[in-house]
């Protein structure tokens, strides 16, 4: 009888991971950003084996759409393993830090922090719906130096698209940081890379995201390493959720093709500041500071905020769309 | 990369790892529900998360070194291990790939580049947890 518990236990916690993973690959955020609150919140898994379990499968879904995506010559392997240099060391000095707070019993941090970026990430992922190609920049010294000038296909465009970065240094910063959050919570904190490339180096969204995925196995792996002597990695959760969120991000990516309705994306946005605002939550409770009242409703309370947030961006994305729109005919 | 076919290399190296590392991990949790568990510990033990937290039933209680007795054996535990391990390879190997086709370009600073990415690699794999940690 205990037996088929265990066996229903651990196909809810596949189940869960190909929602994450569905979720994740369709807001490209990935399937971490989604798995660890959905592990700790509904699942009930202390924060460790959810941060454990989830950097681990990240890997799986970074190398099965990122296998995809190199073929066709899009992802710049040169520019990533280069920025790779700041995001292992990133991923060394956060998997470290979360050593240390989970040593000293801090593990409340982590839960806020983890709302807070989760939050924030969803920022940039809301305001890139739109441009494609970054505007004309002249190269700078970087520029050469690390050969950051190539070019890709575009399919949709139907033209060779030349490319140069920018700001080298700037990107290697921000791939610090993306790698020390990727340690530190177990994510492959995808947006933050894409952030780096984007927003520091002026690389096409096409290069920044299909590198941005390969990048994500190999910092994952650093953190994994240091995760797996931990001990954070319980391999009953872990053999579930790599198998679950690949599933989930390869159903993602076949209907992320179809989805010719932005609209979607929306409702996902909602879910995820949900679980950003529930986390913070949860860090305050875990303390008992400011919040102190019971799960279920800090649980309505954050389904309340993240409606009221996500409808009043949707309106102000909307409303500036329509006045573009406007702008042209005049 | 002069030689564009590396990406296609890479791509299927890629490819094979996650299926790989996918038949072990399958293979390991079919032998654990029908063994009970593994390497000593029950089923409900390790699906117990919060036993399993105070109780140190996690990653670190596994040695590599016992892997291949641990296949022999078929432990479904061991077998879980090394989808796991062969998932955090996956990537590595990329890196691998750019680094020997960087040394063909005769492009040194990027086999420089790749060189401290490598090392980061296994720093954190073969030295963090034996002395830092």
């Amino acid at each position: 009888m205990t037996i088929i518990i265990i066996i229903l236990k651990f196909l809810s916690i596949v189940l869960g991971s190909i929602i994450a993973g569905f979720i994740g690959s369709l807001t490209g955020l990935g399937g971490g950003t989604v798995l660890v609150p959905v592990l700790t919140l509904f699942y009930g898994i202390p924060f460790i084996f959810a941060a454990g379990a989830s950097l681990i499968s990240t890997i799986a879904t970074s190398a099965g759409s990122a296998s995809a995506y190199t073929k066709k010559k899009i992802a710049n392997i040169r520019i990533g393993i280069g920025l790779e240099i700041a995001t292992t060391t990133g991923a060394i000095v956060g998997s470290l830090t979360l050593v240390t707070i989970d040593k000293d019993h801090l593990i409340f941090v982590v839960y806020i922090l983890f709302g807070v970026i989760l939050l924030f990430s969803l920022i940039p992922t809301i305001k890139k719906i739109g441009a494609e190609i970054p505007p004309e920049t002249k190269p700078d010294w970087t520029t050469k130096l690390f050969q950051l000038t190539d070019s890709y296909y575009d399919e949709r465009l139907k033209q060779r698209v030349k490319y140069h970065g920018i700001r080298w240094w700037l990107g290697e910063i921000v791939m610090f940081f993306a790698g020390f959050v990727s340690g530190l919570l177990g994510i492959g904190s995808g947006a933050l890379k894409v952030l780096g490339m984007d927003w520091a180096m002026n690389l096409p969204m096409k290069v920044t995201t299909t590198s941005s995925n390969f990048m994500i196995g190999i910092t994952a792996a650093t953190g994994s390493s240091i995760y797996w002597y931990e001990g954070y990695i319980n391999l009953f959760i872990a053999a579930a959720t790599a198998i679950g969120v690949l599933i989930g991000a390869y159903l993602g990516a076949k209907v992320l093709v179809k989805i010719s309705n932005e609209n979607i994306r929306w409702v996902f946005f909602a879910i995820l500041s949900f679980l950003g605002f529930d986390m913070v939550f949860k860090g305050f409770h875990l303390i008992n500071f400011l919040i102190t009242f019971s799960l279920t409703i800090q649980f309505f309370i954050s389904i309340a905020i993240s409606i009221v947030m996500i409808g009043l961006l949707y309106w102000h994305t909307k409303r500036k769309v329509f006045a573009d729109k406007q702008g042209d005919k005049k | 990369m002069k030689n564009h076919d590396d990406e296609v290399i890479i791509s299927y190296f890629l490819k094979a790892g996650v299926i790989i590392s996918v038949s072990f991990l399958v293979t390991g949790v079919l032998i654990i529900f029908l063994k009970n568990g593994g390497d000593g510990v029950t089923l409900s033990q390790l699906s117990s998360y919060n036993y399993a937290y105070r109780h140190h039933i996690d990653s670190a209680r596994i040695s590599l070194s016992n892997i291949p007795n641990g296949l022999t054996a078929l432990d479904g535990l061991y077998f879980i291990t090394v989808g796991l391990w062969v998932l955090i390879f996956t990537p590595i190997t990329v890196v691998f790939i750019g680094w020997v086709s960087f040394l063909e370009d005769k492009n040194y600073l990027y086999v420089a580049m790749a060189s401290i990415v490598l090392f980061n690699l296994f720093f954190a794999m073969l030295v963090i947890p034996r002395y830092v940690v």
